[in-house]
């Protein structure tokens, strides 16, 4: 015999299970050991009962659940009316998880803008004070620049032009040095000769007159 | 297949808004859990993307014409994202259950019939151009970060290297996921000509709250992989054209045009090319050392830097439409803008404007696009 629970095959009741009977072998004691195939038997329907009485209460727990649900969907905003179903049960639970994961992905996206934002003008913000310090130091260190140009015209403050002043300064005392002692040589110098030319002007005259006397006295010696 | 009782049955089912999609996708997940794994973590974007793809369809369900265009780019979108052909039914049987479910009494055998008919020539399409697709060329390329090299606190360039090699057309974009973000493409534009060794640059801006621009700028290290998907884009030299060029740039627009430009120094006798490059502020003209060395080495190359909000900037102030109407007349030239919106809607008017043909005036246009 089988157990098999096909819709078109008789079922297998616990009654039929205690009511089978086995021929008995013709050949006396062979065959299978009767008081066995009893127990076997008793348990076969005990554990048709306990099946029996699971689907009963699952079946009870079904309608529960179902009469639960389509309780539920009418308090419900009405859209699935009339064809409520298990399976239009289970596209409602994934539709409102689908929502749910939505609004999470909206939600972190929303953030993620904001933040972007928020750093883009600190960004612009901080640019701005940096080009504004930019410009506020050029135009410190022109000004200086442009001072110190001017300073330097009157009065050179700068370390190479004091030695280059002070080498010139050097060079031209000795230049009106040399041009002194050169000046006083030549005033010395010309001086001599203004002497000595005066001189060989009065040895001259005086040699002229000696000789004119001279040259008297050769020409009337008598005289004397 | 009767498409005005169709779209009368779409008004009333769209008219239960996000609920729709919502239960689409649940019932979906339900019934085939492992498609759950090709969709991003948030669906929210995705069920905007559902109603608007819906409603396109059913607006012209009619016009098969207008619609295959549309139908053949969203199938061959579809492959990188992991579709394939088991998936076209399990989407048929939610999207009618949905369908069924926010019709409610108004629901009749031939409203589900018109439904079926619909879904069927829209996933046969869509099926279609994925498959002459796939003779073409892989769902997506495999990249590894080569460089990433930071040029402003908010702009990162990127090279990578594809596997395998990835031809495009200069100007051309590509869908980019990066692992830290699974199932969220964005597209960027190559920024530079098919080179021989097959890398490519992308450009990537911060923006802010941008869930894939900061793991691009900021989340990647050099070998980390990414996907590519396929080029895309009009935005492409015109090279029957003899005319010079206007090109106008805004922030990260530049790549597309460098492309381009790069492509232009190849051609045997280059066209004047006036490329303005325009940022907020001058920390913002991020790439223009590379530009400006550019031009001196290309006498048919000018560059114009222009900067539209900084105090300490003098040249080129103002306005964009106004200084690039003010240096010139581009009345016979060959435009090519790219950049934000705005300012790309903003220039194209003025130029046509000025007297430059629309049709001369290159833009990118993405459609729906953006998955």
């Amino acid at each position: 015999m089988t157990l098999a629970w096909q819709q078109d095959q008789k079922r297998v009741t616990p009654d039929d299970v205690q009511a089978v009977t086995f021929p008995v072998t013709r050949l006396g004691r062979r065959g299978y050991d009767e008081e066995h195939v009893r127990e076997f038997l008793r348990e076969v329907e005990r554990e048709l009962v306990t099946l029996a009485n699971e689907k009963i209460s699952l079946w009870n727990e079904v309608e529960r659940l179902r009469k639960r649900i389509i309780s539920g969907m009418k308090q419900g905003d009405g859209v699935l009316f009339g064809r409520e179903d298990a399976h239009v049960h289970a596209v409602r639970i994934l539709s409102n998880a689908q929502l749910t994961a939505d609004r999470y992905v909206a939600d972190a996206q929303a953030y993620s803008h904001k933040l972007t934002a928020e750093a883009r003008t600190r960004r612009d913000e901080i640019l701005l004070a940096a080009q504004q310090h930019a410009d506020m130091v050029l135009e410190e260190a022109q000004s200086r620049a442009r001072q110190a140009a001017l300073a330097t015209l009157d009065a050179p403050a700068g370390q190479s032009l004091e030695t280059d002043r002070s080498a010139l300064k050097a060079e031209l005392a000795y230049l009106r040095t040399f041009g002194e002692v050169y000046r006083t040589h030549l005033r010395a110098y010309t001086e001599g000769m203004l002497r000595s030319i005066a001189e060989w002007e009065r040895n001259e005259a005086g040699a002229i007159a000696q000789a004119t006397a001279d040259a008297r006295n050769q020409i009337d010696p008598g005289r004397h | 297949m009767d498409a005005s009782r169709l779209r009368d049955s779409f008004s009333k089912i769209v008219m239960h808004g996000d609920e729709v999609p919502l239960f689409f996708y649940s019932d979906l997940f339900i019934k085939h859990p492992e498609v759950r794994d090709l969709f991003p973590i948030s669906m929210k974007a995705q069920r905007e993307h559902l109603i608007g793809a819906l409603g396109q369809i059913v607006a012209q369900v009619d016009r098969v014409d207008d619609l295959g265009a549309f139908l053949q780019g969203l199938g061959r979108d579809h492959r990188k994202f992991g579709a394939i052909a088991a998936h076209y039914d399990a989407v048929g049987d939610s999207l009618l259950a949905t369908l069924e479910h926010f019709a409610g009494d108004t629901w009749t055998p031939e409203i589900g019939a018109d439904w079926t008919d619909a879904y069927r020539m829209v996933s046969g399409a869509m099926m279609a151009a994925a498959q002459a697709d796939e003779a073409l060329g892989p769902a997506f390329w495999q990249a590894t970060v080569i460089s990433c090299e930071r040029k402003a606190f908010d702009i990162c360039v990127l090279q990578v290297r594809t596997e395998p090699r990835l031809d495009f057309l200069p100007g051309q974009s590509v869908a980019i996921e990066s692992a830290h973000r699974p199932r969220l493409w964005r597209y960027y534009s190559i920024a530079n000509a098919p080179r021989q060794d097959g890398t490519l640059d992308f450009h990537v801006r911060l923006i802010d709250g941008g869930a894939v621009s900061i793991a691009l700028a900021y989340g990647q290290a050099v070998g980390d992989s990414l996907r590519l998907g396929p080029p895309v884009g009009v935005l492409t030299l015109d090279t029957t054209s003899r005319r010079d060029i206007l090109m106008v740039a805004g922030s990260t627009g530049l790549a597309p045009l460098k492309a381009i430009t790069q492509q232009v120094s190849e051609l045997a006798e280059p066209p004047h090319v006036h490329l303005f490059f325009c940022a907020k502020a001058a920390d913002g003209l991020y790439d223009l050392p590379s530009l400006e060395k550019m031009a001196a080495e290309n006498h048919w190359l000018t560059v114009v830097p222009v900067v539209t909000a900084d105090r300490r900037s003098d040249g080129g102030k103002g306005i964009l439409p106004d200084v690039v109407t003010r240096t010139g007349n581009w009345s016979g030239h060959d435009a090519y803008l790219a950049g934000p919106t705005e300012m790309v809607r903003e220039m194209s008017a003025r130029l046509v404007a000025g007297g430059t043909p629309r049709e001369r005036i290159h833009v990118e246009d993405f459609g729906w696009s953006e998955p």
